[in-house]
């Protein structure tokens, strides 16, 4: 029965404009940007040093992340930072709760069957239960980080960072070690643009497609009317699953970030 | 790096990313749309708000310093009033000494002048008593004078000489002055 009602492994092709086939997951993300852009808009339309209103929520929300963020990234390079690690924050966070709006999964096109009706084409598929979605911010984010690694080290200080023995090693044992360094370089390289995007990626993908299966398969477990009291409990796991993924995303390239731009003496 | 996977995916149909429905129109269109919120949010939302707050910012730590400047002129007021309080009180207590020394030597002078007066007046009364008790006198040894030259007369029954009633006046007066 499960596998029955198991929401697709991928987004959802609904319509297309010209040769991009629109998939339903890529309709949600257009609804959500097109949320922020009016909330952004209604709330900085007139920026007043004496906030009311928006503003106050906006303020409260920018000022608290930029405290939050400046804490790990430091003073120098927060303000370079800032914009892509709040932006990631707060659309991974818009997504992830637009996502447990009802009807998510369950609206769409499908077929009758034996356990009643089974939709097989939802209309609206939560954004980050598309791989395509977390993917293009796990890249957005190794882009930027390349770049804030060059500005911290300059391009012969990033080579030195990555692949130079550390620890101020003189004669034979740095002979021994600078092969080691170099094997470690060649890790920290593979890492950056292997693990580290596509295990950003994947966790976020899996826990929102593992949160919207849960709540797919708790719906068709147990019946109208009791279904709403025993979904409550998922909602609101899920709403802390949504803010948790988020915090996680951000920290995760916070802290890699952090770990990039810190020089030698400070911190290795 | 994403080149690379999405290659590797497309030489290996079955694979993970066909099964995800990662491909390149669609990783496309979701990282512009990511690329559409982050400016968004980077021009309207974050560069507009951190600068309200680094202007409030400020202007807040200028009104601190302000306040506290004019905490210190407050304090700095408050001394100069205390001190002109205390020269003021200072100079009134100098005028009132001034004014009670110059009444005291002002009652003095009064004083004196009356106790002059008074003197003068004691003086003055005493030459006139001085002066009647002398006329007196002299009205009484003239008058003692002329009842010893008259009883003298009657008893001896002669008529005195101008010389007689001279030398019984010097020795009436010569008694009377002893």
């Amino acid at each position: 029965m499960a596998a029955e009602h198991a929401i697709p492994t991928h987004a959802e092709p609904l319509f297309d404009i010209g040769p991009l086939a629109v998939t339903n997951s890529m309709m949600v993300t257009w609804v959500v940007t097109l949320a922020i852009v009016l909330v952004v808009q209604a709330g900085t339309r007139r920026v007043r040093l004496a906030p009311t209103g928006l503003q106050n929520v906006l303020e409260f929300v920018v000022e608290s992340l930029y405290e939050m963020l400046e804490g790990i990234i430091g003073p120098d390079f927060i303000r370079r930072t800032f914009p892509f690690l709040a932006t990631v924050f707060l659309f991974i966070l818009a997504c992830n709760w637009t996502g447990l709006v009802p009807g998510f999964g369950t609206i769409g096109w499908g077929v009758a069957g034996e356990h009643g009706f089974t939709v097989k084409q939802p209309l609206l598929r939560p954004t980050n239960a598309d791989v395509n979605m977390t993917m293009s911010m796990a890249v957005t984010f190794t882009v930027l980080w390349l770049f804030w690694y060059y500005k911290a080290h300059g391009a012969v200080g990033a080579l030195k960072h990555l692949f130079a023995p550390k620890g101020g090693m003189r004669g034979a044992i740095l002979i021994v070690l600078v092969p080691v360094f170099m094997f470690v370089g060649v890790l920290e390289l593979i890492s950056i643009f292997f693990v580290r995007p596509l295990g950003l990626s994947v966790r976020l993908f899996g826990n929102v497609f593992a949160g919207d299966n849960l709540l797919e398969a708790m719906n068709h477990i147990v019946k109208f009317p009791l279904d709403v009291l025993a979904l409550l409990p998922f909602y609101f796991l899920e709403l802390l699953v949504g803010i948790v993924q988020a915090l996680v995303f951000m920290l995760l390239c916070a802290a890699f970030t952090t770990a990039a731009i810190m020089h030698e003496e400070e911190g290795h | 790096m994403i080149p690379i996977i999405l290659a590797a995916a497309e030489t290996h149909p079955p694979g993970f990313f066909q099964q995800f429905g990662v491909d390149w129109p669609h990783f496309l269109a979701q990282l512009i749309t990511f690329l559409i919120v982050l400016w968004v949010l980077k021009r309207y939302a974050y560069k507009p708000l951190l600068d309200m707050l680094d202007e409030r910012k400020r202007r807040i730590a200028e009104s601190m310093a302000q306040a506290e400047q004019i905490k210190r002129e407050l304090a700095m007021a408050q001394e100069a009033r205390e001190k002109m309080l205390a020269d003021a009180n200072k100079q009134a207590q100098q005028f009132i000494d001034e004014a009670r020394a110059a009444a005291a030597r002002q009652g003095d002078q009064r004083l004196q002048q009356a106790i002059a007066q008074a003197e003068q007046l004691i003086a003055k009364a005493r030459e006139a008593t001085d002066l009647d008790r002398q006329r007196m006198m002299a009205e009484l040894k003239r008058e003692v004078g002329r009842l010893v030259i008259d009883t003298t007369a009657k008893v001896t029954g002669k008529v005195l000489t101008p010389q007689d009633q001279q030398r019984l006046a010097e020795e009436t007066a010569k008694q009377l002055a002893a």
